[in-house]
């Protein structure tokens, strides 16, 4: 079914920002009838891609072709005429609006004042749900909808936009396993009646399940370009990735079972809806805590930091049992850091100098009689872990914000290394960072914890997890499915993870 | 590139724009310059910067306190009636002033940070509450009777023009420099007024901080009223209009001329004192050249709009030429 | 059952109940509350402050927030009645000439805040001070007295003995902003602008139009509650307008308008009026303090504000 005539293609795209070049000349070329993956680290420049192709941003340099004329899109309105309809990652959808005013805000845009006539709305709407055998009334509001049926609305949405080319960012991120089924045959009828669908995600296994086409970003350029997927394996596209066989960044276990445990958890329930959670963290030791988007492992990390409460079993630090009231007392009394996965917001304060982010944590033990604090006594704190981590900045009183995605990271970092804290929680560890600065921070996580502090990581990225961690803790459901031991070997552990979240357990649980 | 930004400042170009309508005014307009009238303009800008840095102290959080003005006058009418009504000695019947702004914002603050609100809609609130309970407290009569120190205090000039209000209100922006830049407790109030996600997981109690801004405004505040009462002898309920709403422009004009970003966690809190002095000098002058007082009004709101705008425009340059 | 909970989860069903109750509540305590007279004073109330109340709810609509309300007011009230006093201009066109003024007012606010960027707060915040001073530096602050016969008598006038004739301007206003956030693509816009921008925008809605829209709307329904209020108060005052951002304010929050945008309601704000209205009646009748009006309000504000929080931590059925 698929037709050799190129629905779209860009050729020779390069985006540079302020001091970044996000893309230095990428091509990609989707096919109608197919369904074409696009793969990549993060800060491969996926995104930026996305972004560009659905005339979000303009490009620096290249050419995008629709029906092999070349087009500009000056805006979103532009590709959405041109046939290039977009679910986005984050949903876009008016929560008190009914299922089909959603679908058709669009069209109703021609006039302002003229009535909208509801029942003609609702009939035409059925005719997008139909074929995504979606059997909602369309005059629901959407906000009582599933998370997987808002997603098909979206889907119902640009297809009614008459979209030949669909662009789906990480559609299964937040859907079960059969949800995620559903969608894919879905999919697949889209394919067979000619619609051209670029599929983006980091899950390899779905991509090799429903992709017939692939390109892979790696550092801003391609990695392949619109290659069949037929013949390739997944060791490819990892290769293809990170720039490297995977086996290289197995990881080596840490004999630390005779360290005293740091960090110990034992039936420990939340407010938040976490149960039974047994997880033992030692001196010295990466654990790594692997689930999918929703499985509840950044809201246990911030459980157990006391930002929420915790309403059952007991929480031990360094062997003694304790209660973390609030957030202040786990940094201050207990030593426990958190490197947040969303910078801009929880992790550092952009706004400010890159001295005062460095210092927050350490201004109360350094403060004199009367709070008195002086740059010079946070400077002396933090500069020599700022130096070790290379962070890169014209001034220490640059903002935060004008710093590289790495940079910021490494200041996070930094942070507790100044604070000297004992146990250290990372959270997606390499969100937004280039690949360089990932293997460093892989190599300063792996030194920190050889110097005895107790490490968590939490990732999505299962290389990430295998090149880290010593122990692999799998939660799902907002409980802790299982623990395995790394062995270095990416199927193996793979498999194992998968079957502690998919397992015959896992589907006795959640039914 | 250190010179481009200083001229490019802030607080440069308030001190460019007083020098300008300085010497305007002072050529147009006979006895602008004369002592008795600087004497009088150092009184109101006392007042009107303490006004500034009441609301200054809120905007750090990246809220605003509407109830300024409520809360200035219930401290200024509390430290009356302990006088008139208790009999209390006047350095007591101050504090007592004081301690009563005080408490009005920790009520402000402690509402935000339980309900989660934004402090607009809070204050809009309270602001009412506090009038209406003030006005019904002293069913609207002025405590005339005060201490002689009140008025001596309001009259007192240093070196024939300088009033020692100017002189306070000078000493606490100094005291309130030395908090943001030299404290923990500042450091932490801008960490949590900037990015309060953040500042809450590197271990700064956000929501404590939260409730300082809003005590240190009430503080704030209720010295502004005082400094009122000195300066009209009596404590007087409607001294800022009803609800205390005619200090509400002032309030913000100190600040955002100064260039303190409303959504918080930056302050300027020299920025601050010359926009609000900047102001007072507009309103005098423009009264002594005999613009009418009704247009004054329009006068500052359109100021305002320009000021902010020239900011952004200033701003956005800083941005491109990668300099802020 | 379901019919019940199906009831409750409507805009207007909370704020019925707590109109009805404190309606009982007041009449169980005064026999002559719901006299006649009493009914056509709560209906005068009603009538201003619910324009009031809808130029600042359409703001709120949108996540935005309008502090010039009462100066727009205001300038379209002194504008009303000094083009009768002094241009001579009969009623009809002076009162298209304040609702034209009350237009631009608003047109001006938008446009500032699409243009700049600059938070509705603080735009407004400067044109209310630039309003005020216009009207101001026309009036300096002596009202106009000159009002037409044929405009007072509007003004006082009935239908049946009981409802004030300006009433039905009111009515009319609620009815059609009513249609248009329901049916209206205009509307639609509006609460999907306030609910979220970003969508909005990749919906092909065009930000800025809805944004002007929405404030020319705003100034208009604050230039009509303007006008009324000279009709009613028979003199064009320069101070009307200077006490109604509390007002304006209290009657959406405390219907449940979400002030974060994309949620409002014409019915459960008119209730809010309504409730208000009741209460600040309440306080007259039963001879209670007049100052304490302010902190009743204020404190309404308060618990509304605390309810609403409240119902939206509730989960919603069926989700999930």
């Amino acid at each position: 079914m698929m037709t050799d005539h190129p629905l779209f293609e860009a050729q020779g795209i390069e985006k540079a920002f302020p001091g970044v070049r996000a893309l230095k000349g990428v091509d990609i070329t989707l096919a109608g009838g197919s369904i074409h993956a696009l793969l990549g680290e993060n800060g491969a420049g996926k995104s930026t891609l996305i972004k560009i192709i659905t005339g979000v941003h303009q490009p620096t340099a290249g050419t995008l072709r629709v029906d092999g004329e070349a087009v500009r899109f000056a805006g979103t309105r532009d590709a959405i005429a041109r046939g290039i309809g977009v679910v986005h990652q984050e949903r876009n959808l008016f929560p008190r609006f009914s299922v089909a005013e959603n679908i058709h805000l669009e069209q109703i845009g021609a006039s302002y004042f003229k009535p909208i006539d509801y029942a003609e709305l609702n009939r035409k709407a059925r005719q997008w749900l139909e074929p995504l055998e979606l059997d909602v009334d369309p005059a629901m509001p959407v906000s009582e909808l599933s998370v997987a049926k808002m997603q098909l609305v979206e889907i119902a949405k640009a297809l009614s936009l008459q979209s030949r080319v669909l662009l789906l960012d990480e559609p299964t991120a937040s859907l079960t396993a059969s949800e995620t089924d559903r969608l894919f045959a879905i999919l697949r009828r889209l394919r067979d009646a000619g619609t051209s669908l670029l599929f983006v995600s980091h899950k390899l296994e779905e991509v090799q399940e429903i992709c017939d086409r692939v390109t892979v970003l790696r550092d801003g350029e391609n990695a392949c370009d619109s290659r069949a997927m037929a013949g390739v394996t997944r060791g490819d596209l990892v290769e293809m990735m990170i720039g490297r066989a995977e086996s290289a960044a197995s990881g080596r276990r840490r004999a630390a079972d005779g360290a005293p445990e740091m960090l110990g958890l034992q039936k420990v329930a939340t407010e938040l809806g976490h149960r039974d959670i047994d997880l033992s963290v030692r001196a010295g030791e990466i654990v790594g805590l692997y689930g999918l988007v929703g499985a509840g492992r950044t809201e246990l990390a911030k459980a157990i930091l006391g930002k929420f409460a915790i309403t059952g079993g007991e929480t031990r630090v360094a062997g003694e049992a304790v209660r973390i009231g609030s957030v202040a007392e786990a940094i201050h009394r207990h030593g426990i850091g958190y490197v947040s996965e969303d910078r801009k917001s929880e992790g550092l304060i952009l706004q400010h100098s890159v001295l005062s982010n460095a210092g927050i944590p350490v201004w109360r033990r350094l403060a004199g009689a009367m709070g008195l604090l002086g740059d010079g006594k946070v400077r002396d704190a933090v500069l020599p872990y700022l130096e070790k981590l290379e962070v890169k900045t014209p001034s220490l009183a640059q903002s935060a914000g004008n710093l590289s995605g790495g940079n910021q990271q490494k200041i996070s970092v930094a942070k507790w290394l100044a604070a000297g804290v004992r146990i250290l929680i990372v959270d997606e560890p390499s969100v937004g960072i280039d690949i360089k600065t990932k293997a460093y921070l892989h190599d300063l996580l792996r030194d920190l914890a050889d110097g005895g502090t107790a490490v968590l990581i939490i990732t999505s990225d299962m290389p990430e997890m295998i090149a880290l961690a010593d122990r692999i803790a799998v939660m799902d459901g907002y409980t802790i499915t299982g623990v395995v031991g790394n062995t270095g070997s990416y199927p193996e552990m793979s498999r194992r993870i998968m079957d502690l979240i998919h397992g015959p357990d896992a589907a006795a649980r959640t039914a | 590139m250190s010179r481009t930004r200083f001229f490019l400042s802030n607080e440069f170009g308030l001190v460019l724009l007083i020098a300008v309508f300085a010497a305007i005014f002072g050529l147009a307009a006979t006895g602008f310059l004369s002592p008795f009238n600087l004497f009088t303009l150092g009184r109101n800008a006392a007042v009107n910067i303490m006004i500034g840095l009441s609301m200054m102290s809120v905007i750090v959080t990246g809220g605003l306190n509407l109830a300024i003005g409520a809360m200035g006058v219930s401290a200024a009418m509390f430290a009356g009636w302990l006088i008139e009504g208790v009999g209390v000695p006047w350095p007591l019947a101050l504090a007592g002033g004081l301690a009563c702004g005080a408490g009005l914002g920790f009520i402000n603050g402690a509402t935000v940070v339980r309900s989660g609100l934004h402090s607009f809609i809070i204050t809009l609130a309270t602001m009412s509450i506090f009038f209406g309970v003030m006005i019904f407290l002293t069913r609207a009569e002025s405590y005339r009777d005060l201490p002689a120190v009140f008025s001596d205090f309001g009259r007192m000039k240093f070196a024939g023009y300088v009033s020692p209000l100017l002189l306070v209100t000078l000493a606490t922006a100094l005291v309130l420099a030395w908090l943001y830049r030299r404290t923990v407790t500042g450091r932490e109030m801008l960490a949590a007024g900037a990015q309060p996600g953040a500042a809450e997981l590197s271990g700064i109690r956000v929501g404590r901080m939260v409730i300082l801004c809003h005590m240190l405004s009430g503080v704030l505040a209720a010295m502004a009223a005082l400094m009122l009462v000195a300066r009209n002898g009596a404590a007087i309920p409607s001294m800022a209009g009803q609800l205390g709403q005619d200090w509400l422009l002032l309030a913000f004009l100190g600040p955002v001329l100064g260039g303190t970003l409303l959504q918080g966690g930056k302050v300027s809190v020299l920025g601050t004192v010359l926009g609000a002095f900047l102001v007072t000098m507009l309103q005098s002058g423009l009264l002594m050249l005999q613009i009418g007082a009704f247009w004054v009004q329009t006068f500052l709101g359109l100021m305002l709009l320009i000021a902010v705008l020239l900011d952004k425009a200033r701003r956005a340059y800083l941005a491109r030429r990668n300099l802020a | 059952m379901s019919r019940i909970s199906q009831l409750s989860r409507t805009d207007w069903f909370g704020p019925l109940l707590a109109t009805l109750l404190a309606i009982l509540v007041v009449r169980g305590f005064s026999e002559t509350f719901l006299s006649p007279y009493n009914i056509q004073i709560l209906l005068l109330a009603i009538a201003v402050n619910a324009l009031i109340a809808f130029s600042q709810m359409v703001i709120i609509a949108i996540g935005q927030m309008n502090l010039s309300v009462g100066a727009i007011g205001g300038l379209a009230a002194i504008t009303f009645a000094g083009a009768m006093e002094v241009w001579g201009l009969p009623a009809p066109l002076a009162v298209m000439l304040a609702l034209g003024v009350g237009a631009a007012c608003g047109a001006m606010n938008g446009a500032l805040i699409r243009i700049t960027g600059i938070s509705a707060f603080v735009i407004t915040l400067a044109t209310l001070s630039i309003f005020k001073g216009i009207n101001l530096g026309l009036t300096e602050a002596q009202p106009f007295y000159g009002i037409p016969e044929g405009v007072k008598a509007f003004g006082n006038a009935t239908i049946l003995g009981i409802v004030p004739l300006i009433f039905v301007p009111t009515l009319l206003v609620s009815i059609a902003l009513w249609y248009m956030l329901r049916r209206l693509p205009v509307g639609r816009f509006i609460l999907a602008v306030g609910s979220n921008e970003h969508a909005a925008e990749l919906s092909g809605i065009s930000v800025t139009a809805t944004v002007v829209i929405v404030h020319v709307l705003s100034g208009v329904i604050a230039a009509i509650a303007g006008i009324l209020l000279v009709a009613r108060l028979e003199i064009g005052q320069p101070s009307i307008g200077d006490d109604w951002l509390i007002l304006s304010f209290a009657a959406p929050v405390i219907g449940g308008a979400v002030l974060a945008g994309g949620h409002v309601s014409v019915s459960a704000t008119l209730l809010g009026v309504v409730i208000v209205a009741v209460i600040t009646q309440a306080l007259v009748l039963f001879s209670i303090d007049p100052f304490l009006v302010q902190v009743v309000l204020g404190a309404m504000i308060l618990a509304a504000v605390g309810l609403n929080r409240l119902r939206a931590h509730q989960p919603v059925s069926g989700a999930g």
